[in-house]
């Protein structure tokens, strides 16, 4: 139960992450990889924002605007200058990490004792410490999520989800599939910034390594919560997405305490992750093969 | 005149090799024309509509649709003036949205903001264009347009195509992947929503009996070039026996359009 709020503080924070790989994985069916980058980039944009005595909601709001910069510049370069999707996420999260190093002048910068969003918002409502940051984050991120159920049921909303599906039809209806997929990935990195934004304030330190992994950990979440739902329509499907990412982190803080017993040590939870996912893929050929179908 | 091609030239390259698709064509459609559009396998006619559509750029040549040169805009900026339906089925819709999702989509054509794609008022419009096709469609509005069947998916993408009143009309062999009762319906229903709202429309078949049945104008294509157009008046005193005999006396001597001209339908080889 001591691993109870923690999971789903860990969850919704990480969510936001999670919800933007949800948008390019699923929506725009972009494998979109500079999420390595940005994420680390929201944290460092935030850290040194908030160290030289920024507003830490501002820094965190700054840092989402520069994710979505970064997305915007893979979903430039893979549609305006035809590289391949992976290669562009690929390019775009290696600048980043030059970047990132830039922008915080040294690796780690550590933020303890300094002013967070989250823990700001919860003193200003008066809420005790111990889950007051489960309702912040609570109201925060399912307000995100249901702005962004809204966006995807509107007009420019329903062109971006038809982009994903049928690039070919949404140009025969007037959309221009590129701008629908540079729109999406900066909308996605915007999302992944932020959680970065909000993690660096969270964990207490921002780190030029912290992003490593992430589009896995994304991933992970995305398709438990899909396996466990079976969502149809973008309203359960976010559901979904937060769902998984709750339980991703559950199993990872599982994992920390308890993992020694078996000889698991932090360092190898980047190796089980990537098997979580592995085993999730290769589930339906595996599934098919005993049915004794042609994989 | 609603549709004006000049001097198209379009060759691809592939490697060294060069492949001439379109030599020098030139086309003028005016306003309610309905032209059929035949020719061998390669022959350029699927190039010509998506020179037409912005697909796919000219070497040479100017297209001008309603007086404007257009020959530079992008497909999506052309896309108002013109619907478009392809041969496969899976092409004109999205597969994971809904019927009504799709058919909005394709009502709000080139404007787009942030209201709501589905309201209840667009929704019972939506369900009252379906009804006239028969196919008991408008009652399944929320359904995902991936489970329909390949005859119901291309008549949605008929009616999507005509939705927005184009100027154009541009059909690209579309009932070709259909077995012959859906064929006949989609093309039923492409008649239909041609005739009422009377759109310019280029459509390519294989079929020569449908080319000469169907239409006001007949085109025939032979590498890269339009080597035979027919007016109304004159396609109406053509068998299909006297149209194979034209095309043998201009050097056509291709198989499938030959065979296609028996009156089979071939829907087989029909695939490119
Ligand atoms: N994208 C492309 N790249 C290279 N060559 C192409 C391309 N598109 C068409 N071609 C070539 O151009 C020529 C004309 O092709 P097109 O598809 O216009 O023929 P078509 O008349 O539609 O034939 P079909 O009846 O088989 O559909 C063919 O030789 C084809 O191989
Ligand atoms: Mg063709």
């Amino acid at each position: 139960m001591t691993l109870f709020l923690p999971a789903v503080e860990q969850g919704l924070i990480y969510g936001l992450m999670a919800l933007g790989v949800y948008i390019s994985f699923r929506v725009l069916a972009f494998p979109d990889l500079s999420v390595d980058g940005t994420f680390p980039l929201g944290a460092a944009v935030a850290a040194t924002l908030i160290i030289a005595g920024w507003d830490p909601f501002l820094a965190s709001l700054v840092a989402a605007g520069a994710g979505m910069v970064a997305g915007a510049f893979t979903g430039i370069l893979s549609t305006k200058f035809r590289i391949q999707g992976l290669l562009a996420g690929v390019l775009t999260m290696i600048m980043l990490y030059s970047i990132n190093l830039r922008i915080m002048g040294r690796p780690n910068l550590p933020l303890l004792g300094r002013p967070s969003a989250l823990s700001t918002a919860v003193e200003a409502l008066g809420l005790p410490y111990t889950w007051g940051l489960v309702v912040v984050a609570a109201i925060l991120v399912l307000g995100i999520k249901l702005i962004l159920d809204l966006f995807f049921h509107t007009e420019i909303g329903s062109a971006m989800r038809a982009t994903g599906d049928n690039p070919h039809m949404v140009q025969a209806f007037g959309v221009n599939p590129e701008t629908m997929v540079i729109l999406g990935l900066a909308l996605a990195n915007g999302l992944v910034a932020l959680s970065g934004a909000l993690v660096a304030q969270y964990s207490g330190f921002a780190d030029v390594g912290m992003g490593v992994g992430t589009i896995v950990a994304g991933l992970a979440s995305v398709i438990v919560g899909e396996m466990l739902l079976r969502p149809r329509g973008v309203f359960w499907a976010t559901v979904a997405v937060l769902l998984g990412s709750s339980l991703y982190r559950g199993a990872i803080l599982v994992a920390l305490r308890y993992g020694s017993v078996l000889g698991f040590t932090a360092s190898d939870l980047k190796l089980l992750t990537a098997l979580v996912v592995l085993g999730a893929l290769m589930a339906p050929a595996i599934r098919a093969r005993l049915r004794g179908e042609e994989a | 005149m609603i549709l004006e091609l000049s001097g198209i030239w379009k060759v691809f390259r592939l490697g060294t090799e060069a492949v001439e698709a379109l030599c020098g064509v030139d086309l003028a459609l005016e306003e309610g024309e309905f032209v059929t559009v035949i020719g061998s396998n390669g022959a350029g006619k699927s190039t010509l509509l998506n020179v037409i559509a912005g697909t796919c750029r000219p070497n040479r040549g100017r297209v001008r649709i309603g007086g404007k040169d257009v020959t530079k805009w992008p497909a999506h900026r052309r896309a108002r003036w013109i619907g478009r339906v392809f041969q496969d089925p899976l092409r004109g819709t999205a597969a994971h949205m809904t019927l009504a999702e799709n058919l909005a989509l394709a009502l709000k054509k080139g404007r787009r903001g942030f209201s709501l794609l589905l309201t209840p008022a667009r929704k019972r419009y939506l369900r009252k264009l379906l009804e006239p096709l028969g196919m008991e469609l408008e009652r399944r509005l929320g359904e995902r347009v991936g489970h329909l069947s390949g005859g119901e998916r291309q008549a949605v993408t008929v009616l999507m195509a005509t939705l927005a009143r184009p100027k154009l009309l541009l059909l690209d062999e579309h009932t070709a992947a259909l077995d012959p009762a859906n064929a006949e319906k989609v093309l039923e229903i492409t008649e239909r929503l041609v005739g009422e709202a009377r759109i310019t429309t280029l459509m390519v078949t294989h079929r020569m009996d449908q080319a000469l049945s169907l239409g006001n104008r007949l085109i025939m294509m032979h590498k890269g070039k339009i080597r035979l157009d027919l007016s109304a008046e004159e396609k109406e005193r053509l068998s299909v026996a006297d149209l194979v005999d034209l095309f043998r006396r201009l050097g056509v001597t291709d198989d499938a359009l030959l065979l296609a001209g028996n009156g089979t339908n071939n829907a087989g080889d029909a695939y490119s």
